[in-house]
């Protein structure tokens, strides 16, 4: 069964607000910068989009309006009428018509533009149509204000319509205004109606809940409905008649006869002639209303007949109560009496239905024919006939208090008492039942009340514990032992799985011993030098992971000549320089001065060069020689060196200087290849900036040499009929 | 459970706030600030909107407050005009003075010989030919330039047949073909959607007129036959002339104003 809910339509937006939020979208959502430049396609296109999103977007704006509301036709009869007295069908038919023609003259609009749009030919053309396009879909939304308004007035009264299930349990409430149907439902729900002392005070349907039988009802309180033709019936009144007409219900049909409520009986009577055609097939309650201030006993006879009548013709399923709202008497008869009603009427139609064959189809009772005429009685213990002839003699002669029994619960303060009240009962039950088998074990139940009761005694479970050695069972286990927790360590195999680790770890010493003993012998190493092998061994594991590392293909690789320029670090292969050298070697403990003159001799394999070096290192040693000489001459003067030997050296010292002041560099070293054919430093820092952005694309970047060319395709090559034959060859 | 009308159930049970009235109040009185506020900081197509509303919100204002006026104000009364003789000193001071009426009779008797083909729209802007027409390159290398395509609405006849199309020289694009117009009846004040029945003259030049090309400014002639339209001599007019009042080529519709 579909629930009713009208609760969750979107809002109508109004024609001025739809037209907003149209345009605005468009605006957002759409491409906004165009050139007169562009080529005419991509203008044409762009304000085709323009069109065909507008359209779109109001579009989906309508058939989201259309659909959320709902086809009359659709729903329950009930809520089909009602939504005709309450919005008129035919209006709101033709809004919804009309919006739905809104939508298909958007539509075509947008088409027939879209096409001439096809046809511009410069972007003040395409803009004048898309503009004209936009104010058409525009104008034809606000044609429809009248509807989209009338639709959001609709929408608004809907979702507060009470949310009452035209298919459950339900009571109606019908009659006169003033009458007290509202005052009942007060009385039997939580609605919390309104009830004042003038006509329609309820001007529309209300609807509460309550419960019987643990079952749920829906009280439907109705206005009040005046004794008049159909035609003549206003708005709210053709509410309660609408729910009477299609709700399966229990119709409770309130009368007032203290004529309060400003009607005499006689036009209530007549009113309930004039609605009968309504009550057939519905469960009927005649509720006589307001008995606090005319009992029905002293009604005037002449009254109380006509009312009696009125119910006897109504047929036999029509049941006559009396109650009071204000001192609450035959309140829940009223009630009770309808609900019966009601619930006995759904399971006769349930059981005369069509669903309830299908059902009995299906089941199959089955009577056990005898196979012979033996009579088999059931085989009754000694013990217990006798038990259940004591049982019935105790029963007989006490019955003056019957127990409940108390199985499963916890006893009582009350339990004691009664024990206390019989006493000689339950003792001699208890009595009869230890003298009758002696050999039966108390119970802890029975010890605990001999002991003092609960509270007093409990019994020692630790009795009952099932273990190897019944001597363990009253020993105190203490629940953490040595900070930690005993509950984790318990395990019923565990004597089992520490033999077994034993077994293991005395096997694996054995092992170990014998390895040793043939190992001892080559341990010839003493301490430092063990250490040292061990460092060298973690330094090789160290290089052997780093050579090993992940991801080691896929890296830019230097060629050989560029590796030595750059020094990288994270390069293992990169040539060293001395520092780096000594550095290293030093780490290993290896003086690494003689590796490095080596290397540099077979570096400047010019013996001039070469010369010229050693020539330098020696006058370094002799200017140190002379240094120290100067510091110490005054005091030894002339000695160690001849006077001409000083001389010499002296001026051979200062014509080198004076030499290599006047040289920049020396005119035989040649440049370095890299550098050759630059004019001075200045154009080689230049160079040399130049050479490491080419260089980028080696750390990762892109470089000079990246710079590729998407193949695009030459127009004079691959246009006309030169391809496939069609020119030359035909 | 508030049913219904939950609003008012609130007021009913629980009464408004000690202040509501006075909030409203204060609420009204500072309307105007904020709308004050709201038109000078306003600027572009926001402010071109706004300013229309408000201007027709202040004229009906202006407009209701002079009906209420009316009573208090002093106007011309022609029945006190006195029967029989006036006094001298009293007879330029009331009654109607013809002037307007006279004024108007004369415009009416100018126009009426002003001539019968005075049309809404008199001066028509010339269209050349190279906005109208697109050169439609044709021939297996293209290089043949001799097919124009026409760049503007036009109205084609229901019986028309193109030729061949190697003879073909103009092309009509059937996107850009109009059936219909959009007729307003000048005196009516109300427009009616109205079959085209042919392109009556095109001021620029006859090959237009002939091609059927709709422009601003063209006369046309539509089928009023739903109309009811009656001629002179009692027979129903069935063919109007129309002068076209919009660029269809811009707009997607064809506008016109019907000449009587």
């Amino acid at each position: 069964m579909p629930v009713y809910n009208f609760k969750n339509m979107a809002p109508v937006p109004s024609a001025n607000d739809l037209v907003d939020i149209v345009l605005t979208r468009t605006q957002r959502r759409t491409p906004t910068v165009v050139h007169p430049g562009y080529k005419i396609s991509r203008i044409r296109s762009f304000y085709m989009r323009k069109i065909k999103f507008t359209q779109q977007t109001i579009s989906d704006r309508l058939t989201a309006m259309l659909t959320s509301f709902p086809r009359l036709s659709d729903i329950h009869p009930f809520y089909s009428d009602l939504c005709n007295t309450l919005y008129d069908r035919d209006h709101y038919k033709l809004a919804l018509g009309q919006i739905n023609t809104a939508k298909t003259l958007v539509d075509a609009v947008a088409r027939d533009m879209v096409r001439m749009v096809k046809y511009g030919d410069s972007l003040y053309r395409c803009k004048c149509l898309k503009r004209a396009a936009l104010g058409r879909m525009c104008t034809i939304l606000k044609r429809q204000k009248a509807s989209l308004s009338y639709l959001e007035e609709v929408r608004k009264h809907m979702s507060r319509l009470p949310a009452l299930d035209p298919n459950t349990r339900t009571l109606l409430m019908c009659g006169l205004p003033n009458v007290g149907k509202s005052s009942f439902m007060n009385k039997i729900t939580r609605a919390n109606v309104d009830v004042q002392p003038y006509a329609f005070t309820t001007k529309s349907l209300f609807v509460g809940h309550t419960d019987y039988k643990y079952l749920r009802w829906q009280v439907i309180d109705t206005p009040g409905i005046l004794d008049h033709s159909l035609e003549e019936r206003n708005t709210i009144e053709m509410q309660a008649i609408t729910a009477l007409a299609h709700l399966t219900c229990s119709v409770l049909y309130f009368m007032d006869i203290s004529e309060q409520c400003g009607y005499t009986i006689e036009s209530q009577c007549n009113l309930f002639r004039s609605i009968a055609p309504l009550f057939a097939n519905k469960q009927l309650v005649v509720v006589i209303n307001k008995i606090d201030v005319q009992p029905w006993e002293t009604l005037e006879e002449e009254k109380r007949r006509m009312i009696e009548e009125l119910v006897k013709e109504s047929g036999p399923n029509t049941t006559l109560l009396t109650m009071s709202n204000v001192s609450e008497e035959g309140v829940s008869a009223v009630k009770n009496t309808a609900c019966d009603k009601l619930l006995a009427a759904r399971v006769d139609s349930r059981v005369s239905g069509n669903k309830v064959e299908s059902v009995m189809n299906r089941l199959q009772v089955v009577f056990p024919t005898a196979r012979d005429g033996i009579v088999r009685e059931a085989c009754i213990p000694e013990s217990v006939s006798k038990e259940r002839e004591r049982m019935a003699m105790q029963s007989s002669n006490k019955s003056k208090k019957k127990k409940g029994s108390r199985i499963g619960y916890a006893p009582t303060v009350e339990d004691e008492e009664e024990e206390d009240d019989t006493p000689s009962e339950s003792e001699d039950e208890m009595m009869d039942g230890e003298a009758g088998n002696s050999g039966r074990k108390k119970t802890a139940r029975e010890l605990m009340w001999e002991n003092g009761g609960p509270g007093v005694w409990a019994p020692d479970y630790r009795e009952q514990y099932d273990l190897a050695d019944p001597e363990w069972r009253f020993d105190a286990i203490p629940q953490i032992l040595d900070g930690k927790n005993i509950a984790d360590y318990v395990d019923p195999d565990i004597e089992e799985k520490l033999r077994v680790l034993e077994e293991e770890e005395e096997q694996l010493q054995a092992e170990y011993e014998a390895a040793n003993m043939e190992k001892m012998d080559d341990d010839s190493l003493d301490e430092m030098e063990k250490v040292a092998v061990g460092e060298i061994r973690d330094r090789i594991k160290i290089i052997r992971q780093y050579k090993e590392r992940p991801g080691g293909n896929n890296r830019p690789v230097l060629p050989r000549e560029i590796r030595g320029r750059t020094k990288d670090k994270h390069d293992e292969d990169a040539k060293l320089s001395a520092d780096a050298i000594e550095k290293r070697m030093e780490k290993y403990g290896v003086d690494a001065s003689k590796m490095v003159e080596r290397g540099r001799k077979r570096e400047r394999e010019d013996p001039r060069v070469r010369r010229r070096a050693e020539r330098a290192a020696a006058a370094d040693k002799e200017m140190e020689d002379a240094a120290a000489n100067d510091s110490d001459e005054e005091m030894q003067d002339g000695r160690g060196l001849s006077k001409g030997a000083i001389k010499r050296a002296k001026k051979e010292r200062e014509q080198s200087v004076k030499r290599e002041k006047s040289l920049a560099r020396s005119h035989s070293r040649p440049r370095e290849p890299s550098q050759m054919g630059l004019k001075d430093e200045s154009m080689a820092k230049i160079a040399k900036k130049v050479e490491s952005k080419g260089q980028m694309r080696w750390h990762g970047g892109k470089g000079e040499g990246d710079h590729t060319q998407s193949v695009h395709l030459v127009k004079w090559m691959n246009t006309g009929k030169k391809r496939n034959g069609t020119h030359y060859c035909r | 459970m508030p049913q219904h009308e939950h609003m008012e159930r609130h007021r009913k049970l629980h009464g408004r706030r000690f202040d509501a009235e006075e909030r409203d109040r204060k609420r009204t009185a500072r309307l105007a600030h904020k709308r004050s506020e709201f038109a000078q900081k306003v600027h572009g197509l926001r402010a071109k909107l706004y300013n229309q509303r408000r201007f027709k919100e202040k004229a009906t204002m202006r407009k209701t407050i002079a009906q209420h006026n009316e009573r208090s104000n002093k106007h011309a009364n022609d029945e006190a005009v006195a029967d029989g003789a006036v006094p001298a000193y009293l007879l330029d001071r009331e009654g109607v003075s013809r002037a307007k009426v006279l004024s108007n009779t004369v415009k009416q008797k100018r126009k009426e010989k002003a001539g019968k083909w005075e049309v809404p729209i008199p001066k028509v802007k010339p269209v050349a030919d190279d906005e109208m027409f697109k050169v439609m390159r044709t021939g297996s290398k293209k290089n043949k330039a001799w097919k124009r395509v026409v760049t503007k609405c036009t109205f084609v006849g229901d019986n028309y047949t193109r030729k061949a199309p190697k003879y073909e020289r103009f092309i009509r694009p059937t996107g850009l073909r109009m059936k219909r117009a959009n007729v307003t009846h000048p005196e009516l004040k109300t427009s009616f959607q109205l079959d085209i029945l042919v392109v009556k003259k095109n001021p620029s030049s006859d090959l237009y007129t002939n091609l059927g090309v709709l422009i601003k400014g063209m006369i046309i002639e539509v089928n009023v036959s739903d109309l009811g339209l009656v001629t002179t001599s009692g027979k129903v007019a069935w063919g109007k002339m129309a002068q076209v009042t919009n660029n269809p080529e811009l707009d997607g519709c064809v506008n016109a104003v019907l000449l009587v």
